[in-house]
């Protein structure tokens, strides 16, 4: 009996031991040669270009290991005209190659396009293309040239109603001559006749406003002047695709392409693809910029908890961790800790962010509600909340260091743009601005305290005599189950200075949808809200808050500007606005004259309080990639591109961090 | 026997229909924002995010839509996935990580019966002894501390001290299932411990055994002869349902482990209102779970005799 139990015994443990180590599932077939899954280890070196050594003492690393959240940032789609997410083009950037790229400064520099201009002040756009640009399959396997008739049959795909579920579609039906008149058109079409479709013999798609003279030549020819249409090649709208892979595959299976079935002309092949845990990025030895400094592999482990990167960090099994606030706080509170000489900010990140104020709040009856929408209404209640709003320790929540270089003043994006002699455009937005102080690193800019309750004394004023009664209710909402900590700073902050006599901050929950559950139904008192630019102007900021127009997102959806009294004060400030941000649009041929009419468009909103700027979005670090050598615009989906980057194998510190920051604003 | 099998089998297809059709109708009651994007949102106007949820027949009156989806079913056709990976085969989707999880799954099974068990007969042979103890202190610890808290310090422990891997790689699975493995194995551990010790404990205390020890026989097999078997019997029942069930994963210890299991994938498809996704991962959990049951009580015939399923004598 004792042998048998023995045996059993052993039968099961060795049982154990075979499924724990057997196997490894479809995907070990698309494994990287060379691979190694712990950070710090290169592998055999690159033919391309050599990137420098890192002033740092370290070495260059060769495979990359990153890490990105699993919840909210897993790819969905593999085709890039397909998607508009971030969470994809993130990847899919270092797939294809652009018409343009940017560099870490947010200039437009050549890609496949080598050459490009504008003879007419911005409706004609012609790009001269390279012609040593390939297609390649996961392996690396010759597929078809990349030629300008690539960005043709994207611009079809895109415009094509059946094909393409509206995504991509709405910038360039706003500005490419006859791309919504092809949209609708397709629309019109049953699926079948649509879905067959292509460049070759299609009349109505000739009226469109792309043509490929040759293989190398491709233009672009816009409805009216956009003086900023060479910014939107950083977008996946303006992405190619090869006709040669649509038939491959056949229409109706490009949408489900995978990383083994799509074609690749960008830095990396995308060799291997774990849902919610790996994607290994593979240097794409056709790759048409021989002078670019390409990892070997770059590894993007997906993480459940942004904690945990920290953890993985430590255990060198990424090559970078933001750290999470409480991390931050252990290391910052211990100066004996080693990590503090190693603890470096990162750059902005694109989006801006405010709190843009509902005039047309509804009771959860449906009912309006008259208070608040009176009070909104009144510019002196608005600009209490404007003044009276100190954010530091919302900012100390992300960044303890630096709180206040999170203030954002502005509607639009520090580092957007800039006028012809360097200045950037918030600059311009800020000198206009009323009572902002000067920057002092310590206090917030707009925070006054003594104006606020000025403005606070003149709107019980002048609201008592309108009938609203006191305190008056501030709603916000969140997600049932989410972290109180920002909207319990907000209200503590709010009611602190203005007093719970005059507004009371109240925490609503919603429980799946903000959309249906409080935007739709008019519910909440303000939004936060952040935008980050698709292309390269102020407009796309502006437009999202103007009046009257259905393009406006915020406007329509957050802000209910629409439904204001027709001939109210509110209203006209808005139709004023409105006109100014035209009269802007309208000057195509002058930037700096344009972007200062920009300016004075959105110091009248701000001035007027219709919006209430709040933050940027940034983090401490500890990292052994430099970046200030990222590509990095304020818009579109380049910022992921692992190209040229400068990393070490040793973690850079906090000195060598304050060299790349210095060197890079030298080279501004 | 094949008269019982056949009643429960068509048992189980009526009770996976009715499961499927009120998940159906759960997914259509929800708002059909989640259909798109936060991209799609902001971008596409009313008409367009109409137009779209017409052509996916979401706008179809609701008994039209689940015909559909019934005779969907019948044809063998589950969908393809719209959010969790746009245009891909849902079977496609779920095979892959159905073999994950039953990797994984299996090899805890595999240590937690082999442990958990072990660990029970030990502390039943030395009652209110150190053994016993020592068990009793395990049981109630992995109980009573939240299970993430517990895997937080088998990750610090097995990642910084013993240096394995922290998350599962394809490209070292041996070695990055340790740790999920044992995360898994813990609380199963102390689960069989638990009820091993419990019904051997009853057991050994029952007239028969007195007897036996009068009639002399070696305590060693009083232990494994009469002790131990009749104990395993009402632990055998679940032992069927818990092996499948892990084809199903594990939501806290994938997700924590970034493990790309089935786990996982049940909750991305809901939070991303992939319906079809949703659909099938109800339907296989709930066969899995019909089929479990119904696999436990044929093996209580097996360990018990007494136990018939149908026809003369017993009943259960």
């Amino acid at each position: 009996m004792k042998r048998k139990g023995t045996r059993i015994l052993a039968f099961l443990l060795v049982a154990m031991m075979v499924l724990t180590a057997c196997g490894g599932g479809n995907n070990q077939k698309n494994n990287t040669p060379g691979d190694n899954s712990t950070a710090g280890n290169d592998s055999t070196p690159s033919d391309t270009t050599e990137p420098t050594a890192p002033s740092n003492g370290g070495e260059p690393i060769k495979d990359l290991v990153t890490w990105e959240t699993a919840g909210n940032r897993e790819m969905e789609n593999f085709f890039m005209i397909g998607t508009e997410q971030a969470k994809d083009l993130n990847v899919l950037c270092n797939a294809i190659s652009p018409l343009l790229e940017v560099d870490p400064h947010g200039v437009l520099q050549p890609a496949v396009a080598t050459k490009w201009n504008t003879p007419d002040g911005g409706v004609t756009w012609d790009f001269v293309l390279r012609d040593d640009v390939t297609w390649v399959d996961v392996k690396g396997e010759y597929k078809a040239d990349c030629t300008a008739q690539d960005w043709v049959t994207a611009m079809e795909w895109i415009l094509n109603y059946h094909k393409n579920a509206s995504q991509n579609t709405s910038m360039l039906c706003a500005m490419v001559v006859g791309a919504q008149d092809y949209y609708d058109y397709t629309k019109g079409l049953d699926e079948a006749t649509a879905l067959a479709l292509t460049t070759e013999n299609n009349p109505e798609f000739d009226k469109v406003g792309i043509k490929s003279a040759d293989a190398t030549h491709l233009t672009y020819t816009c409805a009216q002047p956009c003086p900023y249409f060479d910014t939107l090649c950083i977008s996946a709208a303006l992405y190619p695709v090869s006709q040669a892979e649509i038939d491959e595959k056949g229409v109706e299976n490009m949408l489900g392409m995978t990383n083994e079935t799509m074609w690749y002309s960008g830095p990396y092949t995308i060799t291997e693809y774990i849902m919610n845990n790996t994607k290994t990025l593979t240097k794409n030895e056709s790759y048409w910029d021989k002078d670019a400094s390409l990892f070997d592999t770059v590894t993007i482990t997906m993480i459940e908890d942004v904690n945990m990167d920290d953890t993985l960090y430590e255990t060198e099994e990424v090559h970078n961790t933001e750290l999470s606030e409480a991390n931050s706080k252990i290391i910052m509170d211990n100066p004996s800790d080693p990590r503090n000489e190693y603890l470096t900010e990162t750059r902005l990140k694109k989006y801006s962010y405010q709190y843009q104020l509902n005039f047309d709040r509804r009771n959860a009856d449906g009912t309006p509600d008259t208070n608040w929408n009176t009070a909104v209404a009144n510019e002196n209640f608005r600009k209490s909340l404007y003044y009276g709003i100190n954010l530091k320790t919302t900012w100390a929540r992300t960044n303890r260091v630096h709180p206040v270089d999170l203030e954002n003043l502005c509607f639009s994006m520090k580092g957007l743009l800039y006028f012809s002699d360097g200045r950037d455009y918030t600059d311009a937005v800020i000198e206009k601005l009323d009572e902002i102080k000067a920057y002092d690193g310590e206090n917030s800019r707009r925070f006054n305290e003594k104006l606020a309750l000025e403005y606070r004394d003149k709107a019980i004023e002048e609201l008592t005599a309108q009938g609203v009664t006191f305190p008056i209710e501030v709603n916000a909402w969140i997600k049932a189950g989410s972290d109180y900590a920002g909207p319990t700073v907000l209200k503590e902050n709010w009611e602190g200075t203005l007093g719970t006599d005059y507004i009371v901050y109240k925490i609503n929950e919603y429980v799946t949808s903000p959309n249906s559950e409080v935007v739709d139904p008019h519910l909440q008192s303000y939004y936060g809200s952040g935008w980050g630019a698709d292309y390269g102007d102020v407009e796309n900021f502006l437009d999202q808050i103007v009046i009257g127009r259905d393009y406006a997102y915020y406007a329509n959806k957050y802000t209910n500007i629409n439904e204001l009294p027709e001939g109210s004060e509110t209203r006209k400030l808005f139709e004023e606005f409105t006109a100014k941000v035209d009269e802007a649009k309208a000057i195509t041929d002058d930037l700096d004259a344009r972007y200062e009419k920009f300016a004075e468009a959105e110091a009248f909103l701000l001035n007027h309080a219709l919006s209430i700027p709040s933050t940027y979005e940034n983090a401490w670090q500890l990292t052994h990639i430099n970046d200030y050598s990222k590509m990095n615009a304020l818009y579109g989906c380049q910022n992921y591109t692992y190209k040229n980057w400068e990393t070490s194998t040793e973690a850079y510190t906090a000195d060598d961090y304050a060299q790349f920051k210095a060197d890079f604003e030298a080279n501004q | 026997m094949f008269k019982y099998t056949v009643k429960r089998l068509l048992q189980s297809v009526l009770t996976v229909l009715i499961i499927v059709t009120i998940v159906f109708l759960c997914m259509r009651a929800l708002p059909t924002d989640f259909f798109f994007t936060e991209d799609q949102m902001m971008k596409l106007d009313d008409q367009q995010k109409e137009d779209i949820l017409a052509k996916a027949g979401l706008l179809d009156p609701i008994p039209t839509q689940l015909f559909r989806y019934y005779g969907q079913i019948l044809s063998g056709d589950f969908g393809t996935s719209r959010r969790i990976q746009n245009g891909t085969s849902v079977l496609e989707i779920i095979g892959g990580k159905f073999t994950i999880s039953m990797r994984l799954g299996l090899s805890s099974m595999a240590i937690s019966l082999t442990l958990g068990i072990l660990l029970g007969v030990l502390q039943a042979r030395q009652k209110d002894r150190l053994m016993d103890h020592v068990g009793t202190v395990y049981t109630v610890f992995v109980n009573s501390v939240p299970p993430l808290v517990s895997y937080s310090l088998v990750l610090v422990f097995g990642s910084r001290v013993l240096g394995l891997p922290s998350l599962y790689s394809n490209k070292n699975i041996g070695m990055s299932s340790i740790l999920p493995v044992v995360c898994l194995a813990l609380t199963s551990i102390a689960h069989y411990a638990l009820w091993t010790r419990r019904y051997m404990v009853d057991e050994s205390t029952k007239d028969y055994i007195k007897l036996a020890r009068i009639k002399g026989m070696s305590t060693q097999s009083i232990m494994v002869k009469h002790i131990l078997k009749n104990a395993f019997v009402p632990l055998v029942q679940y032992i069927p349902a818990s092996i499948i069930l892990t084809f199903g994963g594990t939501l806290l210890v994938e997700r924590f482990f970034s493990v790309p299991g089935m786990g996982t994938l049940m909750v991305d498809a809901i939070q991303r209102y992939d319906t079809e996704v949703v659909q099938t991962c109800v339907m296989i959990y709930a066969f899995l779970g019909i089929i479990g049951v119904f696999l436990g009580d044929l093996a209580m015939t097996l360990f018990d005799p007494r136990i018939k399923l149908a026809g003369g004598g017993e009943t259960r």
